[in-house]
């Protein structure tokens, strides 16, 4: 059976599976660090990152299967989270008016 | 009116007087209280007469009326019947008649107590008397425990009536528990006879009694002595009886005289188809009799609280009642017990006139000198004493005189009646001597330096009529039962108890008379001239200064009470004690306190999972989604 | 060769890039750390024939999107993250959740079988055209709701940072439940 996951690109050929292993090693690390900051700002940029790479997960696949959906897709998900960001970003600056925003974990007036 | 309505009635109008006064007692005015409470009881006694009289005229044929059945389950049937025989209405008419006497002076003696306290106390009164009357009329042991039962809480009641004072509650404490001692045996007991015979009324068991003896015969006896040892206040069980003082007077003259404490000998006798089989117990009966008439009468003479010398005096003649009902002269022991019931109540309610003029003084060392300001108290107390002390005319002669010769009569291979006749005969001088003593050291003389009040007044009239009702009673109650050594046609109370005992299984012998005549000299010397000699005049120096070994011991009742207290008392708090750190504490409010704990710690660890922080919320849905996914792989494939 | 080359290269910026933002203690650092990863996706995108997204991508996402959150750390100021916190237990449970997760990711693509391809002419994929397409027929829907999308986010982006008493009042309070007092209509 013929691997069809080789993609051919100018002279060479390139393995989808590496797209693929670069998308889950920037989303592990986005996933990480999600967890672990404390800044809700740098928590706000590991989100985009996860987001990204799972765009370049949609875009890998939208090449290998010659499928355009996939671009599509990833363009949808590009302005959902734009808005994400701005809205949150909004938020954190109507928090930030009223107290000092350095740790997550402080804004924890929802417990119980 | 039918006879059984009018048995019921005899128990029905005290039961309701007293809980008329209980549940009125701050609404009835006192004029009230001072009727119902005597009346109901008087009214008990005319139905008693009528009852008399019909015992007297059917020729001694008993009734046994039964009202309701109160507990049926297979073998245990249990009616609500009231015996009525001549030994029946003998102990009623006593009851209501004494206790009538006893209840109308309490009005009197009572007056300084406020509204709700004297209706409170005739109330307690009248329990006693239904309790007492339900004891006696009782046609079956259930019945007759749940009488039991009853005067054992009247006498708490009564005896801690004056309950803001320390020592009348635990007096009150102490008669109970010794009570609930007895009130066991007597369960127990029952449960014997109910095991053997499948009956728990009088005619089932007597029909149902072997005709030997048998060890399931004598441990059903010995049981049921341990109620009547408890109730009637003989050794061992002996210690309340003394502190049972504390309460009023009228109480320790209507319960710890007169009716509660003859409840043991009532028992005896009205079992006495069982104890007549069962010779040991019958035997210890009489054993336990005697050591407790001398034992008491020992301490007796070195009282100084003359309530307290009329309480041993009282453990020692029943000791007398247990003896005569022990040997099998059950007439002698009734009629002893009736006329105990005269000279005791005479006693202690001229002992209750004293101490309500001498403010509630009750030493008698602070007395002297009350015959010439106290004449008609003094005159009847006299009375009282003579007949205790056995002394012709008065019917304490006669009756003391019917036990022991009874007993001395009795034909016995090895001489055991005639050894408690010897025991009965030496308690006698005694009983003379400390009688004397007492009526020395209280009424003549001069008055005491320390005299609360310098001119005691005679009792009103409604404290001096029982009193002298009691004494015409104690002067000529004595001739329904001459002596039958003296004149052997002349025995009413033997008579009229024949139709329950039958007649005295010996013939009394001549040789009576002289020991009657020793008795009665010797009594007699004690009780005038030595004890003057002793007493007022003290001649020979106080013997206490003499023999203080034995003064001490006399004084600490033969160091009774210290013994129970190492015995019983301190190791049941030890033991009280150690269960309350060792079960109570951990155990037992551990457990609810463990629930709560639990809940608490679950709460907590759970309440983890919402602990507003974000960081942790990521950290799960990630986790969450990590394990889905890992399913969803591993389910495909 | 050029495109393996080019692709490695990026690789490795991406990832420095992705590390950068999740180590470094400013966060202006963490956000310029992004715009790296950003940039070396859109080239990345661009190798896999995506010319249109490479465009949107580095215009709108690494411009726009980045820079905004630019201005917002210039607004807040200079925060640096302290040591420590409360969840102690948290680093080493994150890591290991994360590494886990990556570990799995990488276990599901070994052995994986791609579906062969729906079409075979690459000339106009991934162009303008084809997106334009695309976008007007197939994802209409989806179009015009992102729309409605972005003018819901600006709208609320702008009502929650109006600043001052009122807007500060009106968020916390909406925040702790709908307790407002309710003194003055909202005029949006």
């Amino acid at each position: 059976m013929p691997d069809y996951g080789q993609i051919a690109i100018g002279g060479g050929t390139l393995s989808s599976s590496w797209f693929l292993g670069l998308a889950a090693i920037l989303f592990t690390l986005g996933a990480i660090g999600v967890l672990i900051r404390r800044n809700p700002l740098v928590i706000l940029v590991c989100i985009e990152l996860m987001l990204n790479a799972a765009n370049l997960t949609l875009i890998t696949f939208s090449r290998q299967l010659q499928d355009l959906d996939g671009q599509l897709f990833a363009l949808m998900a590009m302005t959902v989270a734009a808005a994400e960001a701005v809205v949150g970003l909004a938020i954190l600056v109507d928090i930030s008016r009223v107290r000092e925003l350095e740790d997550v974990d402080e804004l924890d007036e929802l417990k119980g | 009116m039918t006879l059984q309505a009018l048995t019921l009635a005899i128990l029905v109008l005290p039961a309701a007087g007293s809980v008329g006064l209980g549940l009125g007692a701050l609404r009835v005015p006192r004029r009230l209280v001072q009727v119902v409470g005597p009346g109901t009881v008087w009214v008990a006694f005319l139905c008693s007469l009528v009852l008399f009289v019909d015992q007297l005229t059917n020729g001694g044929r008993s009734h046994d009326f039964t009202y309701w059945t109160w507990l049926s389950s297979g073998d245990l049937q249990v009616p609500v019947d009231l015996f009525v025989d001549r030994l029946s209405v003998f102990m009623c008419l006593i009851v209501t008649g004494v206790g009538g006497l006893i209840v109308t002076y309490s009005n009197g003696y009572m007056e300084h107590e406020t509204d709700g306290s004297y209706a409170r106390f005739f109330c307690y009164m009248d329990l006693f008397i239904t309790s007492m009357l339900l004891l006696v009329l009782a046609g079956n042991l259930v019945l007759l425990i749940v009488g039991w039962a009853g005067v054992g809480l009247s006498s708490y009641l009564l005896i801690g009536f004056f309950y803001w004072r320390w020592s009348a509650v635990v007096a009150a404490r102490k008669a109970f528990v010794m009570n609930v001692i007895g009130d066991v045996g007597m369960i127990l007991g029952t449960f014997v006879l109910f095991a053997a015979y499948h009956s728990v009324t009088y005619a089932g068991i007597f029909a149902a009694l072997p005709k030997t003896d048998s060890p399931l015969l004598e441990l059903a006896a010995f049981l049921l002595l341990v109620g009547a040892v408890a109730k009637s206040a003989q050794l061992p069980l002996h210690t309340w009886l003394p502190d049972a003082m504390e309460g009023p007077t009228p109480v320790s003259a209507l319960i710890h005289a007169a009716t509660m404490v003859t409840a043991g000998v009532y028992l005896v006798g009205r079992l006495h188809p069982l104890y007549d089989l069962a010779w040991i117990a019958h035997g210890a009966v009489a054993l336990i009799g005697t050591m407790t008439a001398l034992f008491a009468a020992s301490i007796a003479i070195v009282q100084t609280d003359i309530k307290r010398v009329l309480a041993y005096s009282t453990m020692s003649q029943i000791g007398y009642m247990f003896l005569a009902v022990g040997v099998g002269a059950y007439a002698a022991g009734f009629f002893h017990l009736m006329a105990h019931a005269f000279f005791k109540a005479l006693l202690f309610l001229g002992a209750g006139n004293v101490i309500h003029s001498m403010n509630d003084e009750q030493d008698m060392r602070r007395y002297g000198g009350l015959w010439g300001q106290m004449r008609g108290t003094s005159i009847c107390f006299l009375i009282g004493s003579l007949s205790l002390a056995g002394i012709i005319p008065f019917v304490g002669f006669w009756s003391k005189e019917v036990v022991l010769g009874d007993v001395f009569s009795k034909p016995d291979a090895g001489g055991f009646p005639q050894a408690m006749w010897a025991i009965g005969f030496a308690t006698a001088i005694l009983t003379g001597f400390y009688t004397g003593r007492m009526w020395w050291m209280a009424f003549s003389g001069g008055p005491s330096p320390e005299r609360p009040v310098a001119r005691p007044h005679e009792a009103q009239a409604v404290m001096m009529v029982p009193v002298v009702v009691l004494a015409v009673l104690s002067t000529v109650g004595g001739f329904v039962q001459i002596n039958a050594g003296f004149h052997p046609g002349w025995k009413l109370i033997e008579d009229w108890l024949a139709p329950t005992f039958g007649p005295l299984p010996w013939q009394a012998r001549d040789l009576e008379y002289i020991p009657t005549a020793a008795t009665l000299l010797l009594a007699g010397l004690a009780f005038w001239p030595l004890a003057d000699a002793f007493y007022r005049r003290r001649i020979w120096s106080v013997w206490s200064e003499r023999l203080p070994f034995l003064q001490r011991l006399l004084e600490r009742k033969y160091y009774a009470d210290e013994l129970y207290d190492r015995l019983f008392v301190r190791p049941m708090d030890a033991a009280a004690e150690a269960g309350d750190q060792l079960l109570e504490a951990p155990v037992i409010d551990a457990a609810p306190a463990g629930v709560g704990a639990t809940a608490r710690g679950g709460a907590g660890i759970l309440s983890l999972a919402e602990n507003g922080l974000f960081r942790t919320y990521a950290l799960v849905m990630l986790a969450a989604a990590l394990v889905g996914l890992v399913i969803v792989f591993a389910v495909r494939g | 060769m050029l495109a393996v080359a080019v692709f490695w290269v990026m690789a490795v910026l991406a990832v420095l890039g992705g590390l950068g933002v999740i180590v470094s203690r400013q966060p202006i650092r963490s956000i310029l750390s992004l715009v790296v990863v950003m940039l070396a996706l859109s080239v990345l995108f661009l190798l896999l024939s995506a010319q249109f997204v490479f465009a949107v991508q580095v215009i709108v996402y690494a411009g726009a999107v980045m820079v905004l959150f630019l201005f917002v750390v210039a607004l807040l100021g200079p925060v640096r993250e302290r040591a420590g916190g409360r969840l102690r237990f948290q680093w080493w449970l994150g890591s290991l959740v994360g590494v886990v997760f990556g570990g799995f990711i990488y276990s599901m693509l070994q052995g994986a079988h791609f579906r062969p391809p729906q079409r075979t002419d690459l000339s106009v994929f991934g162009t303008v055209q084809e997106i334009g397409l695309g976008i007007f027929t197939r994802f209409l829907y989806p179009f015009e709701l992102t729309s409605v999308l972005l003018l819901v986010a600006a709208v609320g982006a702008i009502y929650l940072s109006r600043g001052g008493r009122a807007g500060a009042g009106r968020g916390a309070a909406a925040a702790d439940g709908g307790q407002a007092r309710r003194e003055e209509e909202p005029h949006a």
